[in-house]
């Protein structure tokens, strides 16, 4: 079991550490947030499953186990909304400056309904 | 803004019950059988004021949808093992993408045709595809003119594919599928 939960444990640290350096990596804004997912699903899933296997075999305690679903649950559940409104907030406040985008449909219709 | 109606209000007083259970560790408890009567009135009245105010903002229609056994079901499959399985390969791809030597990055945004009439399924769509990494779900669009026909549009890190239809399936894969399995 132990080996598990030290996987589990690698596996999260190594998608965390590749959503920092694509962070930091990326040209703009939206494509660092793509990157910014990656830190947000399988780097914190990862540990919560972690942890829930280390309380219900190491420390017994199911209702921790418990706890730890409901967060996980949570921060799924939360972080979609809050990417969702920050790509949109910063498209409307900078959108037709943004650079090498290869399509751009939503600046399209966008400018249809202004005219 | 809709109006509160009795069910709605029943339908989230239950779910907030739920989660009330779960957080504070009364379901091994009950399970037990040794649960604490205080703490579950005590969330029943909080559980039951919450759903009073908030019941319109959460419930809009068919209030009872979810609590048919069948797509319980279906929607367990969806959350356990449809979805974390493009999550994981979709993570992987960004991940190699992040790390590889040339960035392999082609950034576009993209509008794609969603086949889902019920306002759950294209919420849980659309939260599906921001959760994945490499697509963000930016705005949602309804065409009036084409009968009522629903957009998304979509920032995506590799734009292979500019027709609607086909960036459509290379983004929603399978989960279009069994989410209007399980809201329709």
């Amino acid at each position: 079991m132990r080996i598990v939960i030290d996987a589990l444990i690698v596996i999260s640290l190594f998608f965390a550490f590749a959503g920092t350096v694509g962070m930091l990596r990326m040209p703009d804004f939206f494509c660092r947030m793509q990157s910014s997912t990656n830190i947000a699903t399988l780097g914190i899933v990862g540990v919560i499953i972690a942890g829930i296997i280390y309380s219900i075999v190491y420390i017994g305690d199911t209702s921790m186990a418990v706890k730890l679903c409901v967060i996980g649950l949570f921060y799924i559940l939360a972080n979609p909304v809050a990417s969702h409104a920050l790509a949109k907030g910063a498209y409307k406040h900078a959108g037709k400056s943004v650079e090498n985008l290869k399509v751009d449909q939503y600046g399209e219709d966008m400018v249809q309904e202004d005219e | 803004m809709k109006k509160t109606t009795a069910k709605a209000v029943i339908s989230t007083f239950i779910i907030g019950f739920i989660f009330w259970i779960l957080i504070t560790g009364q379901a091994v408890s009950i399970l037990n059988g040794k649960a604490s009567a205080e703490i579950l009135a005590a969330g029943a009245l909080v559980c039951l004021a919450a759903a009073c105010f908030s019941a319109r903002f959460f419930i809009h229609e068919r209030a009872f949808h979810l609590f048919d056994p069948r797509r319980l079901g279906a929607f367990l499959v969806y959350c356990l093992i449809i979805f974390p399985v493009e999550l994981i390969r979709a993570n992987v791809d960004m991940a190699f993408r992040a790390l590889s030597p040339k960035l392999r990055i082609d950034p576009g945004i993209v509008k794609i045709p969603v086949g889902l009439s019920s306002e759950y399924g294209q919420a849980m769509l659309a939260d599906s595809i921001t959760l994945t990494p490499g697509t963000i779900t930016m705005d949602v669009a309804e065409d009036t003119e084409d009968d009522n026909k629903t957009y998304f549009y979509i920032h995506w890190i590799d734009a292979s594919a500019e027709d609607p239809q086909a960036a459509g399936e290379a983004i929603k894969g399978g989960m279009e599928k069994y989410i209007r399995r399980i809201w329709e």
